[in-house]
């Protein structure tokens, strides 16, 4: 057994290099109606990808601004389609959702597609192997049965979820493990659950007392438990995430990201959001302060994958769009 | 020279190599390896930041190179030709220059192009599909803020009446009706509808003795509906709205719903003028005075300031008073009444 070395994730990016970046290529997006910010998002992304460092070597993106700009314009038809076909009739809109709900899986397998392939550490790809079958169960039958359980189903569609895009994802032709089981799940969520409770039952008494405490303190539990959510599922998740026998990890603490969370707001609503680029450096910065990869032995012995060679010059890449789902 | 981390591309392992040029041909030689290649088949990413740059080679391999003097030394030999925002990217003076032409560009959307924007769909939509639109547009304000009307069903009668007997200008494409209703909290005042639905508060009724002064009130209302104003403004703040949803992005949908909100409060001035001009015509065109305009507008402006006044003094600062006063009252009433 070799010995477990610890690397942790490094972020070098600064808000200073990144708001020039930034408000440039803001200013082109908005001179072409929105058309340039397929190219500031190939930009935003290599910026954050290139600054994030593990053992010694960057994160590189190879998306392309036309595939992003192809992933929008379907996004956009959708969008359209479904909004004017809402306001025409009821059986139309009935039909458009249906439609959109039996479209969103494939599409969303299409965008993880992109999303790894164009990704790379080390010169090698990373690569996803989802099916579409598998998708189709999970984001549409999942969701569709955790509403007609009152939502009692939600944490272990959220599982099912991550499994599949996790299990899914490989490095070079390495791929990626998922250990977290479905209780660790409903461990998080019940625990956001029992603090709104208690929260209630605290307030209930106190509001007898004075209802302007209530006003104030309310909204505060509730971003607590938003932060709580954000912290610790993102913890949950990548720790027990591997890739091979290297295993991942990420130890955010919720009043630490709470902290961030909050006063990058102030500094963008009092910028009028010129602080947005200096926010998202902040923000990357500590997301990744917190996590690291507990290697066994060193990290030179991922091969690319088959499919890498082929790919890339392929046909898949002539069909492939981004679009801009955040799971 | 070039200091460089070499990966071939097909395993993860990475070598430090060096790269020198040597006339057409790029060299790399490290411990193990040396390798060369026609220096015009090498690709170099452009520079973000201080990130690493990445030398893309024809072997599929590539190498990162965190020294950007001796990279941008190497590339200058070579005639390498770097994109043309490389320099503006990097540069502070850009970055303050972009940013003042966004806060222009943005004022000038908003000033012009959203108004003409606006102004041009709300007059494509076919007065019968408006009228459609607006069937159900009283049901939230009658739930949000609106009581029954106190007024007498004879009053109500008698002004419905008179208002019947208001002569439409020819160009007029809907049907009028009024509504009475009562909003304390919203003080005396008068709104039309998408549709041509004018709603007249009882507070607006009992705020003067001259009934041809409400008639003149109706006449402006009519002119914010033939002007499609209310439309108009819909669509601005939906644009704002997007707008702001795109720019603020992920920080939160609800900062990005409150310019909106504050879009929507009022009518523009020009609005207000355009409004105000159409009723002067009709009056005209019916026989009354465009002053009787003028008379009611300065008695609706005191009473809201002195609804502000009493709200002050009671401390409870009334948002919907402040939102809902008409700007420039006396210099509207000038243009609708010069010889006063």
């Amino acid at each position: 057994m070799q010995a477990q070395q610890e690397h942790a994730f490094e972020f070098t990016g600064n808000g200073r290099d990144y708001f020039k970046i930034w408000i440039v290529n803001l200013l082109l997006s908005i001179l072409t109606l929105g058309i340039y910010s397929a190219w500031a998002k190939v930009r935003r992304l290599q910026y954050f990808y290139r600054n994030t460092r593990l053992a010694g070597a960057v994160f590189e993106y190879h998306g392309t601004p036309i595939a992003i700009l192809k992933g929008r314009l379907i996004a956009f038809v959708l969008l359209v389609a479904y909004t004017v076909a809402g306001n025409l009739n009821l059986l139309l809109a009935i039909l458009a959702f249906v439609l959109l709900a039996a479209v969103m899986p494939w599409l969303i397998v299409r965008s993880l597609r992109f999303k790894l392939y164009n990704s790379s550490y080390r010169g090698l790809r990373f690569g996803f192997a989802g099916s579409d079958g598998a998708a189709y169960a999970v984001f549409l039958l999942l969701p569709v049965l955790s509403v007609l359980t009152l939502y009692l189903l939600a944490p272990f569609a959220h599982y099912k979820i991550k499994q599949y895009q996790h299990y899914n994802s490989r490095f070079g032709d390495t791929f990626f493990r998922f250990d977290a089981t479905a209780g660790n799940f409903y461990g998080i969520y019940l625990k956001a659950l029992g603090l709104l409770l208690l929260a209630g039952v605290f307030f209930g008494i106190s509001a007898a007392l004075h209802m302007s405490v209530l006003m104030v303190v309310l909204p505060l539990v509730y971003l607590y438990i938003v932060g709580f959510l954000a912290v610790r599922l993102p913890n949950l998740i990548w720790s027990k995430t591997g890739l091979g026998e290297h295993d991942l990890y990420s130890r955010m603490e919720v009043g630490k990201y709470l902290w961030i969370a909050f006063t990058n707001l102030l500094g963008i609503v009092f910028t009028l959001g010129l602080y947005i680029p200096f926010a998202q450096i902040r923000m990357a910065h500590y997301k990744f302060s917190c996590m690291g990869l507990l290697a066994q032995g060193d990290l030179a012995g991922f091969v690319a994958g088959q499919v890498q060679a082929d790919s890339a010059t392929g046909e898949e890449t002539a069909e492939m769009f981004d679009l801009d789902i955040s799971l | 020279m070039v200091a460089a981390l070499y990966f071939d591309g097909m395993t993860s392992g990475a070598q430090v190599v060096t790269l020198t040029l040597d006339g057409e041909w790029l060299q790399m030689r490290g411990e193990v390896l040396a390798h060369e290649w026609p220096w015009h088949e090498i690709k170099v990413s452009e520079r973000l930041g201080d990130t690493p740059r990445r030398i893309n080679l024809p072997d599929g391999g590539h190498c990162e190179v965190a020294d950007h003097d001796a990279l941008d030394a190497l590339l200058k030999q070579g005639g390498y030709r770097s994109n043309w925002l490389d320099g503006i990217q990097h540069s502070m003076r850009w970055a303050l220059l972009s940013a003042i032409l966004i806060v222009l560009v943005f004022a000038v959307a908003y000033r012009y192009l959203l108004p003409w924007g606006a102004e041009v769909v709300a007059h494509s939509i076919p007065p019968n599909m408006l009228q459609k639109m607006g069937a159900s547009s009283l049901q939230t304000p009658d739930k949000l803020m609106l009581e029954p009307s106190k007024l007498a069903p004879q009053r109500q009668q008698a002004l419905r009446a008179a208002y019947a007997k208001l002569a439409a200008l020819p160009d007029a494409q809907l049907d009028y009706r009024i509504e009475f209703r009562s909003a304390p909290q919203i003080g005396p005042n008068a709104f039309a509808l998408p549709d041509g639905n004018i709603v007249i508060l009882d507070e607006l009724v009992a705020s003067t003795q001259n009934d041809d002064e409400i008639i003149a009130v109706l006449a402006h209302e009519r002119g914010h509906v033939e002007q499609r104003h209310a439309l108009r403004m819909v669509l601005q703040s939906s644009a704002v709205g997007l707008a702001m949803t795109w720019y603020m992005g992920d920080v939160s949908s609800l900062l990005a719903t409150v310019p909106a909100i504050l879009v929507q409060a009022s009518y523009s001035r020009d609005m207000e003028r355009e409004a105000d001009e159409y009723a002067a015509r009709t009056l005209t065109m019916n026989g009354m005075s465009p002053c009787l305009l003028r008379g009611i507008l300065l008695k609706l402006d005191a009473a809201h300031a002195k609804r502000q006044a009493e709200a002050v003094n009671n401390k409870e600062g009334s948002v919907m008073d402040y939102l809902a006063s008409h700007p420039a009252t006396q210099e509207r009433s000038d243009l609708l009444c010069p010889a006063h």
